[in-house]
């Protein structure tokens, strides 16, 4: 650990000429990291540089560059985020251009913790740490092996818990509309709690980030109900690899399948509804 | 200089003690997030926190002291404000005894003022006439 | 609390929340019950309203507002006449249990449920449960405690923590979860009318000369006035002064009515706030303060942990922090021992005056992260639990108490029980959630809870507009109908001034802690046509 740590430190610095500001986490009062941006111009606040645990930060990274669209900036980032980069820049979120990826690979007791098929990056050109091959994820695979009647039983139990902090959303990289379908009233019923359809909420979001997630984990770790959601956007994106051949963050040209425009006699091939 | 940090402080609402960080692009909040690895919030919040950056920049924050003249609220400065206080407050406490002014503190208040004002109360005003909405 | 958050999760196998939303009110610790559940721990709620936290009870039941001693003494009676009390724990470290024993004798069950609306084998079933799963945790909030009979409810939750041996040990205990981000520092720095910081007694001379030797000068020997008091004394001509710092008595006081007469009545009113408050629109003078996020600081959790308040941004507009502005103030008045370069200067005078703060500096803070007290020196690692081996006065009190009604009690011209609190979405007086888009848009204004089959009788088909009144006031405001709250009980959240609940609610007041019964109250309910 301590090692990728220092190797992360001596490529940051590396790239410190190139760029404007190093996005990464840093260690600050009573242990406790959170996310920073690095300078040139104080490369001893690097002694501060923490890997461990993850931060959400695309969605910073998103933040900084919408205020400075001409800024050179850095990111340490792991597959996942890599991932949850690739796929804003394809949503129009992010400036490819203008990025530099520094890769940070995951470790097995890393992986393990995110239950991670993939905790390594595809694309960065600076790569930290050795690749690892993916973990296996026994919750989603618990959740898919029950039958319907199980599933609904399991989720109702887990959706009550929900006290609607709209953290899974609010922390989410790949949740960046300004106008979300769950704070309609008409979806999702405001100012309720226990929400009287909580399922409303949940499986709109799962259905919102089909083709979508990145599988970081982020909303996972923030739910203080500990809500295993990302169960339903790994097993939607199985589907979506079988039915469109679609990896969220593997492919850079690859547009993502609700950014396609189908020619009429591809609905039905697809299944897709009309 | 791009700047971008994550401040870490206390939710500012119920008594859990969650802690959060204020996300501050260039001198400007730009957002929450939680504190992962912390004793009591463990990475999460609650809806209140999740937005708590929300009124700090509205609209209605007061901005300057007031002073009512004519019945009404007019704009004055530090100067004129704190000095009619100081002025009444010197007034009551010769005229009707320090028993005669009243202090609440606040439970929103930090420590370090909660106890500067009870200090005030005591050791300036002279009373014990000191309370907050702990009942309430 | 005399216990900490984290030991829910890792250590309590049964709590028994009782006046306490916790879900809404105190979201995160409600979530850290789930996680003791998932491992086994049992959660028991009795509340009048069916809450979330109800929604996940293992064990649920509604009660009579008010009948909290009642059903305590129930719950005592039971465990007595069962054998499950902890024989040795009230050996060693208690007094006074045989006057306990002989009044909860009369409370049986059936006497019981009849007061409280409990029936006698569910408090059996409570009962049972609490006393088997040591260690149990009682947790708390306002609906225990804003009672005519607050204190007599405080001291029944001790009863019975100690009877069951579930004080001085981890994931046991009394814990009540306050309120507001900082109301326990708030007490702890001295903001009350009978104790210095650190809880000395404003009456005992060598207290006194401790701060007049520091300070230069002190208040009296004299408890001074609760914040009900003053207000009466304000109307009376008494008080003729009143500064108020980050508070909004016109919101959240009982009997709004009143306080606004009491307001009109004050020679001289000063506001310090974040944004003009009903209360800062009467004032004389309004000052500026600025919000958490402009300010070094700290705040003291509901279970006693100090952690810090930091500065992210400039303060707006011209508005200063508030230790600030009392610094300039009391300069103004030719007073010395107001200046502070910082926070952190201001934190050293509280350790060397607060006996159970003296180990709690900015450096420890910042490298320990949180600091729980007592904790009087710096070698001192902080206090995690109380009363671990001995309590403070030694021998714990079992205190005998008799069921006493609420001040106000239904009748047929107010024939509801109206009864208030929070919302998930919202905080106290509204002025800074109320600003927050995202939480108003998810409650824009008031509502009234009522039961179904009430809603029924009155003639509302689904939800309508109706008309509370007590003898107090009255307010209008939509109705909503639910299955989850008693029958005959109404519920309406105080956030809001436009339908204030607080121009129904009754000021009568705790004797001792002087606190409204905000939780009782009777009232009529009318269709608006």
């Amino acid at each position: 650990m301590s090692d990728r740590l220092t190797s992360l430190r001596e490529a940051i610095q590396q790239v410190f000429p190139q760029v404007d500001g190093v996005l990464g986490i840093r260690r600050g009062p009573g242990g406790i990291i959170s996310p920073y941006l690095f300078h040139s111009e104080h490369p001893e606040e690097l002694e501060a540089l923490a890997i461990w645990p993850k931060e959400p930060l695309p969605d910073v990274l998103r933040k900084i560059q919408k205020a400075h669209p001409e800024a050179k900036l850095a990111i340490v980032c792991r597959g996942c985020e890599e991932r949850g980069v690739v796929e804003m820049m394809k949503h129009s979120q992010l400036n490819w251009d203008n990025l530099t990826l520094i890769g940070l690979q995951c470790t097995k007791e890393e992986a393990e913790f995110c239950r991670c098929a993939k905790p390594y990056t595809v694309h960065a050109k600076i790569v930290v740490g050795e690749p690892i091959e993916g973990v296996p994820d026994p919750v989603t695979e618990k959740v898919a092996a029950m039958s319907r009647e199980e599933k609904q039983e399991f989720w109702k139990e887990q959706f009550l818990h929900c006290i609607k902090c709209y953290g899974c959303r609010t922390i989410c990289p790949q949740c960046f509309c300004n106008i979300c379908t769950l704070e309609d009233e008409k979806f999702v019923e405001t100012g309720r709690l226990p929400m009287p359809n909580p399922s409303m909420y949940h499986l709109i979001r799962a259905m919102h980030m089909t083709a979508k997630c990145v599988a970081c984990r982020e909303c996972e770790e923030t739910c203080p109900a500990d809500i295993p959601m990302a169960v339903h956007f790994r097993l939607i994106a199985r589907d979506v690899q079988e039915m469109f051949s679609y990896e969220t963050g593997a492919i850079l040209e690859q547009k993502p399948p609700q950014l396609l425009v189908l020619e009429e006699g591809e609905y039905e091939r697809t299944g897709l509804p009309h | 200089m791009i700047e971008y940090k994550s401040v870490l402080t206390t939710c500012p609402y119920c008594g859990t003690g969650c802690t959060l960080h204020l996300q501050v692009l260039d001198g400007t909040l730009v957002g929450t997030l939680p504190a992962k690895e912390h004793p009591i919030s463990q990475g999460g919040l609650c809806i209140k926190g999740w937005n708590v950056h929300a009124f700090v920049n509205h609209k209605d924050r007061l901005r300057t002291p007031m002073i009512r003249k004519n019945g009404k609220l007019e704009e004055a400065t530090w100067e004129e404000a704190l000095g009619l206080v100081a002025e009444k407050l010197g007034e009551f406490k010769a005229k009707s005894g320090p028993d005669s002014i009243a202090l609440l503190t606040s439970a929103k208040c930090t420590n370090e003022e909660n106890y500067l004002l009870q200090k005030f109360g005591r050791a300036v005003i002279g009373t014990n006439n000191v309370d907050h909405c702990a009942r309430l | 609390m005399t216990n900490s958050i984290p030991e829910f999760e890792e250590n309590t196998n049964c709590f028994f929340v009782i006046g306490s939303n916790t879900s809404e009110g105190h979201p995160l610790i409600a979530t850290r019950m789930l996680k003791a559940q998932k491992r086994g721990a049992k959660i028991i709620v009795v509340d009048p309203r069916k809450n979330q936290i109800g929604h996940w009870a293992d064990i649920f039941y509604t009660f009579r507002p008010g009948t909290d001693v009642a059903l305590f003494n129930g719950l005592m009676n039971v465990i007595i006449s069962e054998g499950l009390e902890d024989k040795a724990f009230i050996a060693e470290r208690t007094e006074d249990f045989e006057a306990l024993k002989t009044l909860v004798a009369e409370y049986t069950p059936e006497k019981v449920a009849e007061i409280s609306g409990v029936p006698a084998d569910g408090i059996r079933e409570i009962a049972r449960t609490y006393a088997k799963a040591k260690p149990a945790a009682i947790l708390y909030a306002m609906g225990i405690t804003q009672h005519t009979t607050g204190v007599d409810n405080v001291k029944s939750t001790s009863n019975l923590a100690m009877l069951c041996g579930n004080m001085g040990i981890p994931g046991g205990g009394v814990n009540p979860l306050r309120g507001q981000n900082n109301v326990q520092g708030a007490c702890d720095m001295g903001g009350l009318p009978n104790v210095y910081p650190g809880y000395q007694a404003v009456t005992i001379p060598d207290v006194q000369k401790k701060f007049q030797d520091a300070w230069g000068s002190a208040g009296p020997l004299t408890v001074g006035l609760t914040v009900t008091e003053m207000l009466h004394a304000a109307q009376e001509g008494k008080v003729r002064a009143l500064y108020v710092m980050g508070e909004n008595p016109m919101v959240s006081d009982p009997d709004l009515n009143h306080v606004r007469h009491c307001l009109e009545e004050t020679e001289f009113l000063v506001v310090q706030d974040i944004f003009m408050t009903e209360t800062a629109e009467m004032a004389h003078v309004v000052l500026p303060g600025v919000t958490f996020a402009e300010k070094d600081g700290t705040f003291s959790n509901t279970e006693r942990r100090v952690q810090r308040v930091r500065k992210a941004i400039e303060p707006i507009g011209d508005s200063k922090p508030d230790w600030v502005i009392i610094c300039e103030l009391a300069k103004k008045m030719g007073a010395t021992g107001f200046d502070f370069a910082s926070p952190s200067d201001i934190m050293t005078e509280i350790n060397a005056l607060t006996p159970s703060y003296g180990g709690i500096t900015y450096a420890r803070l910042e490298e320990l992260g949180s600091l729980q007290w007592p904790c009087p020196t710096v070698e001192h690692a902080g206090t995690p639990y109380l009363h671990k081996g001995k309590f403070a006065r030694g021998l714990g009190k079992f205190f005998p108490l008799e069921f006493k009604e609420p001040a106000e009690l239904p009748d047929e011209e107010y024939p509801f029980t109206l009864t208030t609190g929070r919302l998930m979405f919202h905080f106290h007086t509204g002025s800074m959630t109320r600003r927050s888009e995202k939480l108003d848009s998810e409650v824009p204004t008031a509502y009234v809870e009522i039961n179904v089959r009430d809603a029924e009788k009155l003639g509302l088909n689904g939800d309508k507009r109706v008309r509370v009144t007590s003898r107090r006031g009255e307010i209008e405001l939509d109705a909503r109908v639910t299955d989850d709250i008693k029958r005959g009980v109404i519920f309406i959240p105080f956030h809001f001034a436009e339908a204030a609940a607080n121009k129904l609610t009754n000021s009568a007041i705790d004797p001792v802690a002087k606190i409204p019964e905000y939780k009782v109250c009777a009232v009529k309910v009318e269709i608006v046509k």
